[in-house]
């Protein structure tokens, strides 16, 4: 039976109380040594032939009939204001079916979608639709906006001195810092700059909108099909349900791509106006300067510890920039929950600047944090004579350093074993050499959440093929989700997980779902999936008894067999499900909350190996030991690829990427891929990918999420090894040629 | 103006405007939406299509250049995309899939021209498909392995 219970979740480190509507799962749990078939064996993607194919229909691929094109007028300007603009101009010309301007088109949660005080370069001030994408770009020509340019920010400094907030700074004390830190044995004052790093998903954000009497159906890019449609609601005032969002398959999103976007409302509005479908595909440089970038941060430390490197207390500052957007990213959570430490005194200061909006991007905050204090600790190490894992490990938290709480399960210090072990860090001193290229090896701890929880709900069901269809209110944006949903369903019911059909991305499905962020999606959906199927399988088993009269308990459903424990019976699952024609067995499963008062994290620890040459100032990274503590792992073949991804941003992070904005325009120079670098296949390390996590214990099926940990100590322990093999600390990445070269004088 | 050109094995007489790419002309006067628009401007090679044997940009290719080409696409049914799918498949050689289309015809390119390549000719192949999701390594697995099993 269906009851409403009151749940605590934490999302990317916002702790959230809301109700959620549960249903009983009846699924047993496997004891802590099984190890349930299927689960755990690497799967391939469901997904494989559509995406291989060509058949896959991404969001930039609709083409809906009477279709019209977007485009949109943004300010060349770091701050302006439009002082006139010809709206009807582009009006009259051939093909152009709607045209807005400031004031014409909804607000987006609050945010203006058309400025007529634009904030920043690449604000959007007006759009078009068109019965082609010529038409669209002949039409803002014809706009022909005037300009009065004003005075702008960009500069973080500079931010910092105006005292203009975009989030409330946040204050966070424990113990009492000053005095530890007067009574410490060392003090060590240190300070890091991270750069603003740009999502660059390769689809751009889209939207294709059909305005009808009855009701709007969004296709979207999205990581979060359902929020999309809260917005387009609350944005039209349509009721939801009278809101269908579609997103069937979707490339990349890295958080820049929660809800339905502006490019959604823009799409929507164009659509009710021309009273035909729009869409609105945004170009490589509008992606750049619009949708979100990982928070530029300077971060500073002081950091008290006694003689034998235990930490005493820590000072600590983050100064962010979020452009005109975002929230203040947890900075400095790293340092409030990764280490024990009694005494904390930490203050994020979340500075406006006249940039586009910041968006979260894999592990907001937390990745420049780790990339911040690991290296900070590193530098401790240093000072007293310890070595950098011992140190880590004399510091370890047995408890929730924060709240106290106990964890559900943590296995860090298993993962420093491993990781050294398979590194080889015992032995990373004789690595460095004295020539032009030298060699060094640094470490970097990983914290995060990833728990997940309600509300997630799914429905199988099995006809007469049996062949189980999976429904669930998720989106994937490439991560494998749906695959390891096939996965847990497989087990279930004894199939393969190509057996599975999948249906996701639909709001018109059964089945609300959670976003697809804060490596929650399959910690949320699969206990879900697991009882949905249990449900069908429990039926199943029960018609099988029926039929060949004997107890359902002493069924079992292996490889698409009906069988009896002693082996004696054995028939296909086929002579079942043939009898019921068109009919389903159905059966559906909805999340029950974790255990109140203990922590959910994941832990983790990488190890980099770098090489550096000392006269071009390139730097190589040559090997990345990756030991993560995520709980089960339901499909190891996309857990080690969500592995190297992560690890591939932290390394783009840590040696290429870095938004550069021109201070005397306050235009983003580098908002197409030539000249933002991210990483190629020629940047791929040696990756060695371990998990520690056994199942955990306190959660329904074990799982933890694996979407954020990777990314998070890449960089840091890159930070590490450089400075391991030159003897320099690199202060600010990324460490181009120029900023090593800078460092070794 | 009109062009002739032949796309996947099937001749195509297309009606197409000065500048417009071949990108454009496959997606949408072809309906062939399997190659991808990233970045539009070359940087990217998620539009990489094979033209008379040569991987080449579509975004920055001009269809009214295309006059008598053989252009392939991801839709291409030959044996040896086939056998790339089944290899991308097999290593994950993928994740989101959207740069995948322009992957897998860099790869089938290089595999037409370098029968067994390298790991190296494989990186220098490949360098030009930029994959945010990382699935470096399974593609460089894949190409290997689709290349290893043509023996």
């Amino acid at each position: 039976m269906a009851k409403l219970v009151k749940t605590e979740a934490v999302v990317e480190g916002r702790t959230e109380e809301r109700w959620t509507l549960v249903e009983e799962d009846a699924t047993p749990e496997w004891a802590p040594d099984a190890s349930p078939a299927v689960i755990g064996e690497p799967a391939t993607r469901l997904t494989a032939s559509a995406r291989l194919t060509g058949t896959a229909r991404y969001t930039s691929d609709i083409r809906l009939p009477g279709q019209l094109e977007a485009a949109v007028l943004r300010s060349p300007h770091a701050h302006a204001r439009l002082t006139s603009i010809s709206l009807d101009a582009a009006r009259g010309l051939p093909g152009v079916r709607a045209v807005i301007g400031p004031g014409d088109c909804p607000d987006f949660d609050g945010d203006t979608v058309l400025h007529e005080e634009p904030p920043y370069a690449g604000a959007a001030v007006a759009a078009v639709a068109a019965e082609s994408a010529e038409a669209a770009r002949a039409a803002l020509i014809a706009l022909d906006p005037v300009w009065e340019p004003l005075g702008f920010i960009t500069d973080l400094e500079q931010a910092l001195e105006s005292q203009v907030f975009q989030d409330d700074p946040s204050d966070y004390e424990r113990g009492d810092a000053e005095a530890a830190l007067g009574s410490s044995d060392v003090v060590l004052e240190s300070e890091y700059v991270a750069p603003a790093q740009l999502h660059n998903s390769m689809e751009p954000h889209c939207a294709v909108a059909d305005w009808r009497p009855d009701g709007v159906t969004l296709y979207s890019s999205t990581q979060a099909i359902y929020q999309a449609r809260s917005q387009i609601s609350a944005a039209f005032g349509i009721d939801s349900d009278r809101v269908r969002v579609i997103c069937h398959y979707m490339g990349g999103g890295f958080g820049s791509k929660f809800g339905c976007g502006h490019e959604g409302i823009l799409a929507t509005e164009l659509s009710r106006r021309a009273g035909r479908p729009v869409r609105l595909v945004l170009s490589r440089r509008e992606e750049n300067l619009t949708t979100g970038f990982r928070t530029p941060a300077r971060v500073s430390f002081k950091i008290g510890a006694s003689s034998d490197g235990r930490l005493q207390a820590v000072e600590a500052s983050a100064v962010m920039g979020l452009g005109t957007g975002g929230w203040g990213y947890p900075v400095l959570e790293p340092v409030k929950s990764l280490y024990a430490c009694d005494n904390l005194h930490l203050m994020t200061l979340p500075m406006r600047q006249n940039l586009g909006p910041a968006a979260a991007f894999r592990a907001p905050g937390v990745m420049e944090g780790t990339f911040a204090f690991e290296q900070a600790l590193d530098e401790l190490a240093a000072q007293v004579g310890v070595d950098p894992i011992e140190l880590r490990r004399r510091n370890h938290a047995d408890a929730d350093p924060g709240t106290g709480r106990p964890y559900t399960s943590k296995r860090l210090l298993e993962s420093y074993d491993l990781a050294a072990e398979l590194a080889g860090w015992d032995g990373r001193d004789a690595l460095r050499g004295e020539g032009r290229i030298r060699r060094g090896m640094g470490c970097a701890s990983q914290y995060w959440w990833g728990g997940g929880g309600p509300p997630a709900y799914a429905e199988v069901r099995v006809g007469a093929a049996a062949k189980p269809v999976l429904t669930v209110g998720l989106q994937d944006l490439g991560t494998g989700v749906i695959t390891a949903c096939a996965v847990v369903v497989a087990e279930r019911l004894g199939v393969r997980p190509d057996d599975v059909t999948v249906r996701a991305g639909d709001t018109d499905l059964a089945g609300h779902g959670p976003f697809s962020g804060g490596s929650m999606t399959l910690a949320s959906i699969a206990p879900a999936v697991r009882s949905a199927g249990h449900h069908v399988r429990t039926q199943l088993l029960e018609l099988a008894a029926d039929m060949f009269e004997i107890s359902a308990d002493d069924l079992e459903l292996v490889d698409g067999e009906v069988r009896s424990a002693d082996g004696t019976l054995r028939h296909p699952l086929l002579e079942v499900t043939e009898k019921l024609g068109n009919a389903w067995v159905r059966g559906s499963g909805s999340r029950a909350p974790n255990p109140d008062g203990l922590a959910v994290n994941t832990f983790g620890c990488q190890i980099a190996q770098v090489a550096v040459d000392t006269v071009t100032g390139l730097v190589t990274v040559e090997r990345i030991v990756a030991v993560h503590d995520v709980g089960r792992i339901v499909n190891p073949m996309g857990a080690r690829s969500q592995v190297i991804g992560g690890i591939l941003q932290g390394v783009g992070f840590a040696l290429s990427e870095e938004r550069v904005v021109d201070p005397t325009t306050g235009t983003v120079v580098n908002a197409g891929l030539e000249d933002y670098k991210i990483p190629t296949i020629a940047d791929l390390p040696e990756v060695v990918c371990e998990f520690v996590g056994m199942p955990d214990p306190k959660l329904a099926l074990g799982v933890k999420g694996l979407g954020e940990p990777p990314v998070i100590p890449t960089a840091g322990a890159i930070g590490n090894a450089v400075a391991h093999a030159l003897g320099v600390r690199l202060r600010e990445a990324p460490y181009t040629p120029r900023r090593v070269l800078e460092a070794l004088g | 103006m009109q062009v002739a050109l032949e796309v996947n094995g099937t001749p195509h007489e297309v009606d197409v405007q000065a500048g417009e790419p071949l990108s454009t002309v496959l997606r949408d006067r072809l309906e062939l939406t399997g190659t991808k628009v990233s970045c539009g401007e070359g940087t990217c090679g998620s539009c990489t299509v094979v033209v008379d044997g040569r991987p080449v940009l579509s975004c920055l290719t001009l269809a009214a250049a295309c006059e008598g080409a053989s252009v392939r696409t991801v839709e291409w049914d030959g044996e040896l995309l086939a056998r790339l799918r089944d290899a991308f498949t097999a290593e994950d050689g993928f994740q989101c899939g959207f740069c995948t289309p322009g992957q897998l015809m860099s790869a089938l390119a290089l595999l037409e021209r370098s029968p067994s390549p390298s790991r190296d000719e494989i990186v220098a192949a490949m360098s030009g498909n930029l994959c945010r999701c990382g699935a470096y390594e399974g593609i460089a697995l894949a190409v290997g392995r689709a290349a290893g099993e043509s023996d």
